[in-house]
């Protein structure tokens, strides 16, 4: 039954993403960004046995700090929208928790700036 | 007596006597010679009845032959088409994996993934090619292939797991064989009810049961099911009614090829069928090793990558693989980051472990630094024993 005359194609993979995504829709944008943190939540004791394997190695990244929705896919082999999918479904179990990302610090103002420059200026130089 | 002799009456009756003994014989002659004839004639009859018999069913055996040659090089051109279409959906997926687009990929991928199914079925009745794996694969694995080959996917709901797996050669026969119960279980069932699989270890082998909650079978289907697993192979495409009812007589050449059993002769819990496929030893293996890196490299990493509750920062320091609470990362292949993302964990880290020993190092410097005031204030941070108070020193002084 197998290729007997030598011709055998690549085969594909064999679970293909939308079953271990367990078909669910993408996550709002908003909700997972590429920059958004995860983390595992602290109580990793329960954590159910019928996870699949998937979610159990998504859990098994995320336990070691906080990590980037981006790095996370990057680890895995999936595509970063299946990625996303299964970590909402993690959060929505409650075993995973997210942080927004960092909002980028505010620059000084010019003025303010430019003014201790001055006195820095007047006083030493 | 010469007065007989001599009446002409006597010869008369005695030529009578002779001739009607000659035509006698001559009609008995003629009588066996008619039923040899007969006889002759009816044997003929059967031979060429049994002749015609034997070339009708040569005729069928030699139509039914090219339908199946026909058959099977048609449906093993739409089985490479539809795995090539699978690679190239993968390499979609992959692509654009970050677009709203990769839920119509999804879409796209499960549509074919049935239609890939269709052509095997019926490749399978055809004694034609199966597709074959080079792995080996995991029973669960193997369970959810099957489950992602039909329509209600959604609704099959997989309870438990074992760890073992099913050789390379029995993956591609066991999960089409599961894909065809699991698409009857669907199908014959309302659309609100899930049905079950359960993974069992038995002395035996592995079972995997599938239970769903439809209307069962009717006696006659049962009988047809059990034929068609058990004793009379389906052959050719024919027989399989209108509309085919494809299902048992793919299951039954499977079982018969590849050696597992398939029972549905018990009734589910739920009121419809159980099915029970029966994987004998020699169709399983040991676990097959995960092959992604990722997830074998992180609990490694996990002990020594938390510094803050389980040891001091220093100990974090010297431990930890990048020094910033980080998994050591092994890179395979270019990650597609975007440039800025990849810096704010990094950031976030550094908070955690570093931080704790930017302020620590600030206090033991300042204190010295309060400590020999009096004596020498240039001398102060330089003396101090913490590397890291030195660099505060400068900023004191």
């Amino acid at each position: 039954m197998t290729g007997h005359d030598g011709w055998q194609p690549e085969a594909p993979e064999l679970v293909r993403p939308y079953v271990i995504t367990k078909g669910r829709g993408l996550p709002d944008e908003d909700a997972l960004s590429l920059i958004t943190l995860v983390t595992a939540s602290a109580d990793q004791q329960q954590r159910p046995a019928r996870l699949s394997p998937e979610e159990q190695s998504l859990l098994d990244l995320c336990s070691a700090g906080y990590l980037s929705v981006a790095e996370i896919a990057g680890h895995t082999h999936f595509p970063l929208g299946v990625v996303r999918i299964l970590l909402a479904s993690l959060m929505e179990g409650g075993h995973l928790m997210t942080r927004p990302p960092v909002a980028r610090a505010r620059l000084a103002d010019r003025e303010i700036l430019e003014e201790v420059l001055n006195g820095l200026r007047a006083k030493f130089g | 007596m010469t007065e007989y002799t001599g009446n002409p009456l006597l010869w008369v009756a005695l030529v009578a006597l002779v001739a009607a003994a000659v035509l006698i014989s001559r009609q008995r002659k003629a009588a066996r010679a008619l039923r040899q004839q007969v006889q002759g004639l009816r044997d003929h009859y059967t031979e060429l009845e049994n002749d015609y018999g034997k070339s009708v069913q040569a005729a069928q055996e030699r139509a039914e032959d090219e339908t199946k040659t026909v058959l099977k090089s048609a449906m093993r051109t739409l089985q490479g088409l539809a795995a090539e279409q699978q690679l190239v959906l993968s390499r979609l997926q992959t692509k654009y994996g970050d677009s709203a687009l990769l839920q119509d990929l999804l879409e796209i991928d499960h549509t074919n993934s049935q239609f890939g199914r269709r052509a095997q079925s019926i490749a399978v009745l055809c004694d034609g090619w199966l597709g074959g794996r080079r792995d080996t694969a995991s029973v669960y694995d193997v369970v959810r292939s099957a489950q992602g080959r039909i329509r209600h996917f959604r609704r099959v709901d997989i309870l438990s797991q074992v760890d073992f797996g099913i050789t390379s050669r029995a993956v591609e026969p066991v999960a089409l064989a599961l894909a065809e119960l699991l698409d009857n279980a669907t199908s014959y069932s309302s659309p609100d009810t899930v049905v079950e699989i359960n993974i069992r270890t038995v002395p035996k082998g592995i079972c995997v049961v599938v239970d769903d909650a439809g209307v069962g079978m009717s006696d006659e289907e049962r009988a047809r099911a059990d034929k068609l697993l058990a004793t009379e192979r389906a052959s050719g495409v024919a027989g399989l009614g209108n509309p085919p009812q494809f299902g048992f007589a793919v299951i039954g050449l499977l079982c018969e090829r590849f050696g597992f059993e398939v029972s549905v002769d018990s009734s589910s819990p739920y009121g419809g069928v159980r099915a029970v496929v029966l994987l004998p030893h020699e169709l399983l293996t040991a676990m097959p090793e995960k092959k992604a890196p990722a997830p074998a490299s992180a609990p490694a990493a996990r002990g020594t990558a938390r510094p803050v509750p389980e040891g001091g920062p220093e100990a974090a320091l010297t431990s930890s693989p990048t020094g910033d609470g980080l998994p050591r990362r092994r890179r395979k292949r270019p990650m597609a980051i975007v440039p800025g993302s990849a810096s704010t964990p990094r950031a976030t880290g550094r908070s955690d472990s570093e931080q704790a020993q930017v302020m620590g190092a600030f206090q033991r410097g300042t204190q010295s630094g309060r400590v020999t005031e009096p004596d020498s204030p240039d001398h102060a941070g330089r003396t101090s024993e913490t590397p890291g108070a030195s660099s505060e020193g400068h900023e004191v002084s």
